[in-house]
């Protein structure tokens, strides 16, 4: 929880420079979107996710594909809802609650959009923590697991499985890996369209 | 597209040298990302935004992602149960 602290404090500073400097960065934000790119796939090719999907069986693909089909919907909804193009809101859904990589991606074409994707994300891991303890008194809490996206292998696990038990520890972490390997993908390929 | 390459070229670099990287890549992940905030708040406080609007949506898009998430678990997910 501390380091989203430092997360909404760049986010805050950068806003207060931007808003009342002329500072001028060239190209870092490129250069620091690729580097960190490149680092969430050296971190994927090295995992050990794939051994324990093959554990899991069937339930570890169906409800990653759950959570796919729901967070679409879900944005193909919030666009008719708040009148957005289908493209915008299918790609800010597409984050599966991974702020930091949905703002800055969707931000390199447009402002308003990166910071839509990056609060929309930050706001669904913050109401899985809050929300996850309730979820689970109505629905199954291996399914309700997939609530959180893609935040569920690191960032909300220590509270799914503080509320859901520990059997649920390998479950939210494949379904959070699964997630984390599809959203860096179709996001851009979203924003093609 | 251009997003692909370095992503592509991680994961078979990871894969590749998976026994040689020993090193914890949570503090570079972390650094880069603060610093890739920061510019994203640089560019964002040179748009004129309004901060209600925004919040609104956000907090829509939230909400929906994961109520058809939720749904689409029970659908999909309680079969197998």
């Amino acid at each position: 929880m501390s380091f989203l602290y430092f997360v909404l404090g760049s986010l805050i500073i950068g806003l207060l420079v931007g808003k009342y400097s002329s500072f001028h960065f060239g190209n870092l934000y490129e250069v620091m979107l690729y580097l960190l790119i490149f680092i969430i796939g050296v971190d994927l090719g090295k995992s050990k996710g794939i051994k324990e999907i093959r554990e899991l069986g069937k339930i570890a693909l169906l409800l990653p594909l759950a959570t796919v089909v729901g967070s679409l919907m879900g944005g193909l909804l919030a666009s008719f809802l708040l009148g957005l193009r289908i493209k915008w809101a299918l790609a800010v859904s597409a984050g599966f609650g991974w702020y930091s990589l949905t703002g800055p991606l969707l931000a390199q074409y447009s402002t308003v959009y990166g910071v839509i994707g990056f609060l929309a994300n930050l706001t669904r891991e913050i109401l899985t923590i809050l929300f996850y303890p309730i979820a689970i008194k109505k629905i199954p809490k291996e399914l309700a697991v997939s609530m959180g996206g893609a935040t569920t292998m690191d960032s909300t696990l220590p509270v799914l499985v503080k509320f859901g038990g520990s059997e649920i520890t390998i479950i939210a972490f494949v379904h959070g890996f699964i997630l984390t390997a599809i959203a860096p993908f179709l996001i851009p390929l979203i924003i093609q369209f | 597209m251009n997003i692909f390459i370095p992503l592509l070229a991680g994961i078979i670099f990871g894969y590749l040298f998976r026994r040689r990287i020993n090193i914890n890549l949570d503090k570079p992940m972390s650094a880069t990302l603060l610093l890739l905030i920061f510019f994203m708040g640089v560019e964002a406080g040179r748009v004129e935004i309004n901060a209600v609007d925004i919040f609104i949506s956000s907090l829509t898009f939230a909400v929906l992602t994961i109520l058809g998430s939720l749904f689409f678990a029970v659908v999909l997910g309680g079969r197998v149960r």
